[in-house]
């Protein structure tokens, strides 16, 4: 059998920038596509300062994404600062609400009504007692979830998720950026265009770069999108700072807190927390950017990954969320001809819905009353409320009914947790929950909370579970 | 329930889907305080549309605390692994659209992309050796699925073919077991409350009134409720699925029992053929522009594999949707809230639908204008999606034999399915969703059934060694092979099982 495969893949992919987007984009195209496609880099430009707005937090996709681009989750722990990380704590978010946002798995459904239709029937306020992921939180404990306990019953901990937290610029250290990806010497001096794409990149020393696709990293002044595309984002204006304090604790939990001039955020990672703060370019000491996406991400040759095409406020893991997407998006989508129309009209499509679609859930943050005064959150709560948007908000208010639009970045679950947490009660529950024996349901609920309460209780500090990891990783790989 | 629940509903029309809705609202609403009515007239005959179903009936039946064996009997129904399209493509094709996937369902790419790039290396075998459900099928043999993960005979759905009208008779008694009253009777008159424009409640030819809070109308196409007193309007999709008419016979049962249904592309239209225990199902869907009933009535008949057990039946229908599947205090379920024709046995997938959003979308007397938006746009969604899919099989050809093949080649499409069909042909992209009914595999299934070749296909499969590549796909294929072989004969398997009823031993 000869391997005369019909397509043309690309043959040549050039990738311009540096920086967090720029190495996982690497990692992943030189770990998934065949090796007849040359990866070509060129690394130009800082992008330290944008990269901030990475923010500090994945979400529970990062593992399966890192593996897919041969991070393996024990080196990133073995290796850098990164921690263990249950989601957010927001401890104030205006009018003295502050709920814990953790990731979940879906809770379960009883007699063919949603777990959380149960919770006023049974006089319950709220669901933490529920999320076994927010209650490992709040104690400061972590282990991996079980899926299952020994005995093959559910273990109280298994409908848990976890992600990362992270210092970007660490963060990107991790992604190995070796073997058959080529370096491109210099910077980059001009971007030329031509039939609406991109002809060439030339460097500083007259080179001129050529390839059958271009990848664009080079953060939101998107170097090479801009030149054959001129929207910019016009979304509001936000500036970001970050510092390092020496507190060690590894709680794996960031806390996000409202401020005057926007909120901030202390994230704990190995050895150090990173303190996060945003708010209005005027009140920030630190690079400012637009918020907003490009309204086309893929434009001819070139294809914008991460904040080239858009910048997302890191309230939420929204921005990792999002840049995963974007590489996940065009692996799936690398050129099979030199004709790309087809698959930029698709990337482009998907683009926009997974975009807006993380931006309704960073949305609902400012969907409240009672939010602090000043400049960044009268812009914030200016945005007018998308259609989309207030059909979730409405239905839920009203009975509790979960909204949902085609793979969203944010699952239900979130959604959930946000609402709760952000102090949105339905005004009535769904009528078939209160088909079930009212003494029953306060009983499961209690047994389930229970259940979660002791299985939490005997876990390790964050700090111990991952120094014995080490150690035990150290150990098996000499 | 709270003071403003609902405490009365009252269904209009038996039928499929008058007694889908009522089994369920009894199942789901016992013990809330809600007296469920339905209203039926003998003199009015059901359509009993859709006696092939899709995988998710099972779980409705389950809800409904319905034991399968018991339910089979009841129903002379078969086991379903998929639906056989006979001369789509072209004259002389024939594929089976299965409930399941290609290949193992939990590689990151799709399985499909390994055998395309097989293909364009000279492999000349079909993506079907790669389907547990297809082979078994056209051995004509069923299990059911194996409870052990990670083997074929484990990951793939399976239906029913069943007598609709049973069903909905095996439903009547269940529902009036649980307190459902049914009220014999013909609705001679609508009349709606002065001040909302509700429907206050239906008189019956005797003279009778029976109100209701919440009015479920399966009046079928006419929608008595939904249209006829409340005008929500009706989306005509004749311009992209122009079949109009049906002319429906049973026969008797031939030869081996086949668990999957066959739809045959005609000239004008296509022809079901529908296995049952008892008997076969049969039918020619079409397009009366393009033939006349009597031609129609004929080819079908010229088409038949055993003897008929009936006259010929006919039917007339529009294809397309209600603007309002519910307004103000009308919910329309089933032939009344749209029709799509059973091509890809949809109809009873589609009343299941309606119930599923009913509920979760139930109202209280309030009757919440949100409430009603969000059901509406739900299932205007789920038809829309249907009616791409439905579309795909007349476009996905290379027939231009008839003036309807030449209708279909001449139509502009929909931008969604246009889309999807470029996508598919450049790499073997499916476009996704989460919201609708027919998943990636469906697609590939019709479009590469179809002779829809992808030009080129997931380039990430290229890094694999070529050997490696065969050496797997043939592991795969043994191992399906291996699996159809050890599987019983479908018509031994009802028969040896609680399940049959009128079957020929």
């Amino acid at each position: 059998m000869t391997d005369a495969a019909a397509i043309t893949a690309v043959q040549r992919i050039l990738v311009c920038g540096d920086g967090l987007a720029a190495r996982m984009t690497l990692a992943a195209l030189a770990r998934q596509l065949p090796p007849a496609t040359a990866i070509l880099w060129a690394r130009d430009g800082r992008q330290d300062d944008s990269d901030l707005f990475y923010g500090n937090v994945t979400g529970p996709s990062a593992y399966a994404f890192n593996l897919a681009a041969g991070l393996d989750e024990r080196l990133l722990i073995l290796n850098g600062a990164t921690a263990f990380s249950w989601g957010t704590r927001y401890a104030s978010w205006g009018a003295g609400r502050g709920w814990m946002q953790s990731f979940a798995l879906p809770f379960p459904v009883m007699d063919g009504v949603q777990f959380h239709q149960y919770l006023a029937v049974a006089g319950a306020d709220g669901i933490d007692p529920f999320v076994a992921g927010l209650q490992a939180a709040r104690r400061g404990v972590f282990v991996h979830p079980p899926r299952a306990g020994a005995s093959g019953t559910p273990h109280p901990l298994s409908r848990a998720e976890y992600g990362y937290q992270f210092d970007p610029a660490d963060y990107a250290q991790g992604f190995a950026v070796a073997g058959r990806v080529e370096r491109v010497a210099g910077a980059i001096a001009s971007v030329t265009a031509a039939e609406g794409g991109i002809a060439g990149v030339t460097m500083d020393d007259g080179r001129v770069v050529t390839a059958d696709l271009y990848i664009d990293v080079s953060g939101p002044q998107a170097r090479l999108l801009s030149v054959v595309s001129n929207d910019a984002p016009t979304g509001r204006s936000i500036a970001i700072s970050a510092d390092d304090l020496p507190a060690d604790d590894q709680v794996p939990l960031r806390t996000v807190r409202a401020t005057r001039h926007g909120w901030q955020s202390d994230t704990p990672l190995k050895g150090r927390t990173r303190r996060t703060k945003v708010g209005a370019p005027e009140a920030i000491d630190g690079p400012p950017a637009t918020l907003g996406r490009r309204s086309r991400a893929w434009v001819g040759n070139c294809v914008a990954i991460g904040q080239a095409a858009g910048v997302v406020e890191p309230l939420t893991p929204a921005p990792m969320l999002l840049l995963e997407r974007d590489i996940e998006r065009l692996l799936t989508l690398i050129p099979v001809s030199g004709d790309t129309r087809v698959e930029a009209a698709e990337y482009n499509r998907r683009f926009a819905e997974d975009y807006d679609h993380a931006a309704l859930f960073q949305q609902a943050f400012f969907a409240a009353k009672g939010l602090p005064d000043g400049a960044y959150w009268q812009a914030a709560c200016a945005d007018p409320v998308p259609e989309k948007l207030a059909r979730k908000l409405t239905m839920f208010e009203r009975r509790g009914v979960l909204v949902a639009y085609d793979l969203e970045p944010f699952h239900p679950e979130d959604w959930l947790i946000l609402h709760f947490g952000m102090g949105r009660r339905p005004a009535r529950h769904d009528p078939l929950a209160a088909r079930g024996d009212k003494a029953q349901v306060v009983a499961f609920l209690s047994t389930m909370a229970r259940e979660i309460e002791q299985g939490v209780a005997t876990l390790p500090p964050a700090r111990i579970y991952r120094t014995q990891l080490e150690q035990y990783l150290r150990k098996a790989a000499s | 329930m709270n003071g403003r629940g609902i405490a009365s509903v009252c269904i209009v029309g038996g039928g499929t889907a008058g007694w889908m809705t009522a089994a369920a609202l009894a199942n789901r609403l016992s013990g809330l305080g809600v007296t469920v009515q339905l209203i039926e007239s003998e003199e009015i005959g059901t359509v009993g549309v859709g006696e092939a179903t899709l995988p998710h009936i099972r779980a409705f039946n389950t809800t409904l605390g319905i034991a399968e064996p018991e339910l089979m009997r009841a129903t002379e129904a078969t086991y379903k692994l998929g639906i056989e399209f006979c001369d789509w493509g072209r004259v002389g094709d024939r594929y089976i659209h299965p409930f399941g996937n290609y290949g193992p369902s939990d590689d990151a790419i799709p399985f499909y992309h390994q055998w395309l790039r097989l293909r364009a290396m000279g492999e000349t075998g079909r993506l079907d050796e790669y389907s547990y459900p297809i082979v078994a099928a056209e051995q004509n043999r069923f299990r059911h699925p194996a409870s052990e993960p990670g083997r074929v005979e484990s990951s793939f759905g399976y239906a029913y073919q069943f007598d609709a009208s049973l069903y909905a008779w095996f439903l009547r008694r269940y529902a009036e077991a649980r307190g459902v009253e049914r009220i014999e009777g013909k609705v001679v008159d609508v009349a709606l409350d002065g001040e909302r424009g509700f429907v206050r409640d239906v008189t019956l030819a005797d003279g009778r009134k029976v109100a209701a809070e919440l009015f479920v109308d399966c009046s079928g196409f006419r929608g008595l409720l939904i249209e006829g007193a409340l005008q929500s309007g009706y989306d005509d999709w004749s311009r992209w699925l122009p079949c109009n008419r049906a002319v429906a016979v049973p026969t008797e049962s031939r030869g081996p029992l086949g668990p999957y249904t066959r739809a045959t592309a005609r000239t004008a239209g296509w022809q079901w053929r529908i296995p049952l225990q008892h008997r076969v199902g049969n039918g020619h869907v079409y397009c009366s522009d393009f033939i006349s009933d009597d031609d129609a009535q004929q080819q079908l008949v010229d088409h038949l594999d055993a003897p008929m057990q009936a006259d010929p039946r006919r039917l007339r229908f529009t294809t397309g949707r209600r603007r309002d599947f519910w307004k103000r205090n009308v919910v329309a379920i089933g032939l009344a809230s749209g029709f799509l024709e059973p091509l890809e046995s949809t109809s009873i997938h589609l009343i299941q639908d309606g119930i599923t959003e009913l509920l979760e979308l139930f109202p209280d007397r309030g009757f919440a204008a949100e409430d009603i938006d969000e059901y509406n746009r739900r299932m205007a969604l789920h038809f829309e999606r249907v009616r791409d899919f439905l579309l795909l099989h007349y476009v996905a050809t290379t027939r231009d034999d008839s003036p309807m093949w030449r209708h279909f080649r001449a139509l502009t499409l929909p931008d969604s399915l246009r889309h999807k069909i470029d996508t598919w042909l450049t790499r073997g992209y499916v476009v996704p969703y989460q919201f609708g009914l027919f998943l990636p595999p469906s697609w590939v299934a019709v479009m590469l059934g179809q002779g829809l070749v992808p030009k080129g296909y997931d380039p990430r499969v290229a890094g694999i060694e070529p050997g490696a590549l065969a050496r797997r796909a043939a592991a795969l294929r043994a191992e399906v092979a291996a699996a159809a072989r050890a599987t019983p004969d479908h018509a031994d398997y009802i028969r040896q099982s609680p399940a049959a009823a009128g079957l020929a031993a």
